[in-house]
């Protein structure tokens, strides 16, 4: 555990670079991402880079998040070219506090390891999801428990900070087994580790799959009871919740996740990649090939871009922020970013959720921020704030 | 073309036929081979234009178009209306029919004689029309004309050689049948000499050009420009278009004895045009109304409701402007302590309900609840009046009454002889009383029972196509009431009686269908905040209980920086949903739970 290096500077920007391939799509995933056909994977890297060169020259980026589909799905060589020449557009080795990159078992190994450390990667994020064989064969994930075991090994001897991500409520779990996957996690000692609900997004095979009866349906009771089970299990670890889904050793949580939580700047390139830069919410082009098609034409790979009126960020701020199960949101910051006080604009929900024990929140504090059973029900929360609609 | 024909060169006559034996796909072949389409345009069932017939693959409304045809060197015009065969639509082939001289008994050569082949024919013959046995679907390889040449002779008693083959899919036979068309019907009587009759037979509203009258003419002549008078609702108007089908609409100058054609004049008040009514002409001698339609009786009835308060009126203009294209909705205001004001509609059947409501949401553009669907009852009060009502919510205080009768009808039932059995245990246990059972062929019989009205409404049809592997068809006709030991079955939200859930039913049932609507209740009612107790009660006495458990979690797993506006959208889209439902008490209850009545025990 090291000392932590600087703080996060609010006017700070981060930097998200999206890599969507994979090596086969899981059923539940809702990314962008796309099984590999066999594309030129250096075609993509040239376009990201000449995306790069128009859209984050010089930008000394505060944190860097390099993720996918599996950035480790390039080969090592293609990967410590992306990485020198995005150090020479932007400098990012220099400025950035924190430099993650996501990797998935099947990829990981000692070659692509040195390059990326090589190349300024200071923090791996490994999706491990589960390491039961049939639980990891049900999401069509490719990787064994055991390659699974040895990335976290990897990562172990190799990064000073690196993370796991893991997914609880496969239908019908014995919490016992997820508790005993959790521990064998645990015990790798990972800086940080993210545990999410298995989640039916739409249009995923998942989604598809239950929805015509060949998955059972999620059960709430089981999902609330390892929800709990999780929180308890990760803090006698010595790990704190301090989002929904995210656990970390003191000091240690995602530096540019929680840029973005806090509805910091940053912005993002690559396939279907998103940006918040000082007000304006902008979105890149999804699938890959109508993206390096624009860009090689000389194009902006835009696809939709939108300036969302005061009440909306000031709604999206909430939606961000109150995920921080600990510092929740601040009323001065959320001012000073949005030009809106939340006091004023949520009064009545405010006070009204205090009342029911959903949060804590009083007048004369700067904090607004979930209790334990609050961030259960923070869907309910926000909901109360948005505008209703009118009839 | 726009000229017309004398009388002895036109026949009317209807396609009558079970659902799916090839009405709209005969029509089809008529409409080619007269070259009514342009062959570039075609596409199947061409007269089902509306969109739900076409993504249900079924006859909703019956449809008229004029055709010509060349027979022996004589061209004739064929005035042919396509029926609908779901049984709920019986009403319009009866309308249909009276339009008519003569009428083609479509049957599926190999399924052969069903329910409402048996039902549709009866119908026919009952106005003495000339009936012609067409058996469709020859090119199938098990059609098996011979056996249904049985059926057609022990159920119709029509003679067995009467009947001509063809197949509307490759369009072997269609030339014989139109030449039986225009020898065996006739030519259609009225006189030319006398004022103008015209049998109004439908009309749909149109945003451009007001209401379009659809019309048969009996007597007299019809010419554009005339002034016209509707007897029956004493208005008049000027026939600015008047013209035929021919599908599509094609003006002419004058409609004489024995066509079909349609009127526009402009008529924006929909209490104007009733169908079933007489148009005459304004000036001169003063014409008889033509027999009108019969009012039909529905045999379901449900509360329609707007989802948003305010649309109060907009549903009642919905409603109305919905009447005039199929006059067999009754719908009357009422009121409800969970849902507001709506109005009380009657229908002829579940399916026809599920159309009305779509149609309503689609034509009217409106959101709707609906509330359980019930029969209606008669309520023999203390001072021997009779109630009749026809939601569970009008049932009076117990101690106001002496008896409820339900209505009963007599259900035909067509099966193939292995299946008697099931059949007749399903029957029994839905309180049948049975009556007779006849052999239709060798290995096909009729079964007659009577039932209660209610038992047969819901899923009997389901459970008599299981029970038979797919082969039972049924019939029923207008029920008549007797008395049953039935009593109210009370639903209780978190404590607050629900009339809009509660239902009546058997008291012997009572228990089952309480514990049934409570399951689905379960199912459908999200989880809230707070526990809710579900109860179902006769009088004071519990008969089911469930409870929803409280909402504990609602969270969105995973949310980064790329998601933002994608996550709000899905809570906007989240509250939009709860602003849908409607609220029993504290409970938000979604539309789809006000039919948990329709949840059956299996
Ligand atoms: N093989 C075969 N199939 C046919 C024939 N005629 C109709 N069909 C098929 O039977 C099905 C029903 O045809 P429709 O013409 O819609 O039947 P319908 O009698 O108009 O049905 P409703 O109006 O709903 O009562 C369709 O799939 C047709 O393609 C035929 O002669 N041979
Ligand atoms: S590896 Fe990750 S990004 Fe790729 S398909 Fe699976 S979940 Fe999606
Ligand atoms: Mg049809």
């Amino acid at each position: 555990m090291g000392t932590r290096r600087k703080k996060l500077n609010e006017n700070g920007v981060g930097l998200y670079v999206h890599l969507p391939f994979c090596k086969s799509k899981c059923r539940y995933c809702d990314f962008n991402s796309y099984a590999w056909t066999g594309q030129s994977l250096q075609s993509y890297v040239d376009a990201l880079l000449i995306e790069a060169e128009q859209r984050i020259k010089g930008l000394k980026p505060q944190t860097v998040f390099f993720g996918g589909g599996t950035p480790t799905f390039l080969p090592a060589d293609l990967l410590s070219q992306l990485l020198e020449e995005l150090n020479r557009i932007c400098g990012f080795r220099a400025s950035s506090l924190e430099t993650t990159m996501e990797a998935n078992p099947e990829s990981v190994n000692e070659e692509r390891i040195l390059a990326i450390l090589a190349g300024g990667v200071n923090r791996l994020s490994i999706g491990i999801q589960s390491l039961q064989a049939d639980v990891l064969e049900a999401y069509d994930r490719v990787h064994s428990p055991d390659q699974a075991r040895q990335a976290l090994a990897l990562a172990q001897q190799h990064f000073q900070n690196f993370s796991a991500d893991l997914i609880f409520a496969f239908p019908g779990q014995d919490p016992e087994r997820w508790r005993l996957d959790l521990a064998e996690v645990l015990n790798f000692a990972p800086n940080h580790i993210s545990c999410y609900e298995l989640s039916y997004e739409p249009g995923t095979a998942l989604t598809r799959l239950r929805d015509v009866g060949r998955w059972n349906a999620e059960d709430p009771d089981l999902c609330e009871y390892l929800f709990k089970q999780t929180g308890e299990q990760c803090s006698a670890a010595g790990y704190q919740r301090y989002e929904i889904s995210n656990f970390c050793q003191p000091d240690h949580q995602c530096l540019h996740n929680l840029a973005a939580w806090q509805s910091f700047d940053f912005i993002g390139i690559g396939a279907g990649a998103a940006s918040s830069m000082a007000g304006t919410r902008r979105h890149n082009i999804e699938r890959p090939d109508a993206y390096q098609a624009v860009i090689e034409n000389g194009g902006d790979p835009l696809s939709r871009e939108e300036r969302p009126n005061a009440e909306t960020v000031l709604f999206e701020h909430m939606l961000m922020g109150m995920r921080l199960t600990q510092q929740g949101v601040s009323r001065q910051r959320a001012k000073r970013q949005t030009g809106l006080d939340p006091w004023q604009e949520y009064r009545d929900q405010l006070v009204d959720l205090g009342q029911q024990g959903l949060i804590h929140a009083d007048g004369d504090l700067d904090q607004i921020c979930v209790t334990p059973r609050g961030a259960l029900l923070l869907d309910h929360i926000l909901m109360q704030f948005l505008p209703s609609a009118s009839v | 073309m726009t000229k017309n024909f004398p009388p002895e060169r036109i026949r009317n006559f209807s396609i009558i036929a079970h659902i799916d034996h090839g009405k709209s796909t005969l029509a089809d072949r008529f409409l080619e081979i007269t070259g009514a389409v342009d062959m570039r345009k075609k596409q199947a069932q061409m007269l089902d234009s509306m969109d739900l017939e076409r993504e249900r693959g079924i006859t909703i409304k019956a449809a008229a178009v004029s055709l010509t045809h060349v027979i022996n060197g004589e061209e004739y015009l064929l005035n042919l209306i396509d029926t609908p065969g779901h049984v709920d639509f019986a009403y319009e082939v009866e309308k249909s029919l009276q339009a008519c001289e003569g009428a083609l008994l479509l049957i599926d050569a190999a399924q052969g004689i069903q329910a409402q082949t048996v039902a549709n024919a009866m119908l026919a013959m009952d106005q003495d029309m000339v009936v012609i046995p067409v058996f469709n679907k020859m090119d199938l390889p098990h059609a098996r004309p011979d056996e249904i040449k049985d059926e057609l002779e022990n159920t119709l008693l029509l003679d067995r050689d009467s009947a001509i083959e063809c197949s509307a899919k490759t369009g072997a036979g269609i030339t014989d049948v139109l030449e039986a068309i225009v020898e065996q019907i006739g030519p259609p009587e009225g006189d030319p000499n006398k004022p103008l009759r015209a049998l109004i037979f439908d009309a749909k509203y149109d945003e451009y050009r007001g209401i379009v009258v659809y019309l048969r003419m009996v007597d007299g002549k019809l010419n554009k420009g005339d002034w016209i008078h509707m007897i029956g609702a004493e208005a008049d108007y000027e026939a600015i278009e008047i013209g035929k089908f021919m599908p599509k609409p094609v003006p002419h100058q004058h409609l004489c004895v024995g066509e079909v054609g349609y009127l526009i004049s402009n008529i924006k008040r929909l209490e104007d045009v009733r169908v079933g009514d007489t148009v005459t002409v304004m000036k001169g001698q003063r014409a008889e109304l033509l027999v009108g339609y019969r009012e039909p009786q529905p045999m379901v009835w449900c509360g329609i409701y707007p989802t948003n308060s305010g649309d109060f009126e907009n549903l009642r203009a919905a409603l109305k402007a919905l009447k005039l294209n199929d006059s067999s909705i009754i719908f009357d205001p009422e009121s409800s302590d969970a849902l507001g004001f709506g109005f009380r509609c009657g229908f002829l059947g579940l399916l026809h309900m599920e159309i009305v409501q779509e149609r309503l949401e689609r034509e009217g553009g409106i959101d709707i609840v609906q509330t359980a669907p019930t029969v209606p009852y008669e309520v023999i009060m203390n001072d021997g009046t009779i109630k009749v009502i026809h939601s569970p919510g009008e049932l009076p205080d117990p101690v106001m009454f002496t008896e409820i009768r339900e209505p009963v009808v007599t259900v035909h039932i067509l099966v193939p002889t292995e299946s008697i059995g099931p059949i007749m245990k399903l029957c029994t246990e839905r309180r049948g009383v049975f009556m007779r059972q006849e052999h239709l062929s060798a290995s096909r019989v009729m079964l007659t029972w009577d039932m209660p009205l209610s038992e047969i409404i819901y899923d009997f049809y389901d459970r008599l196509k299981s029970g038979t592997k797919g082969y039972g068809t049924m019939n029923f006709d207008e029920p008549h009431f007797e008395v049953g030991n039935l009593v109210k079955l009370r639903i209780l939200v978190n404590g607050i009686e629900a009339d809009a859930l509660s239902l009546i039913c058997h008291a012997d049932s009572s228990q089952r269908r309480g514990r049934a609507v409570l399951q689905k209740l379960l199912k459908e009612i999200p989880r809230h905040q707070f526990q809710i107790p579900l109860q179902a009660a006769v009088g004071g006495k519990i008969m089911a209980r469930e409870n929803i458990r409280a909402l504990s979690k609602n969270v969105t797993a995973k949310c980064y920086g790329g998601d933002i506006t994608r996550k709000r959208k899905l809570l906007e889209k989240q509250k939009e949903g709860k602003k849908r439902m409607k609220s029993i008490g504290n409970v938000e209850v979604p539309q789809k739970a006000f039919l948990a009545v329709l949840a059956t025990d299996d």
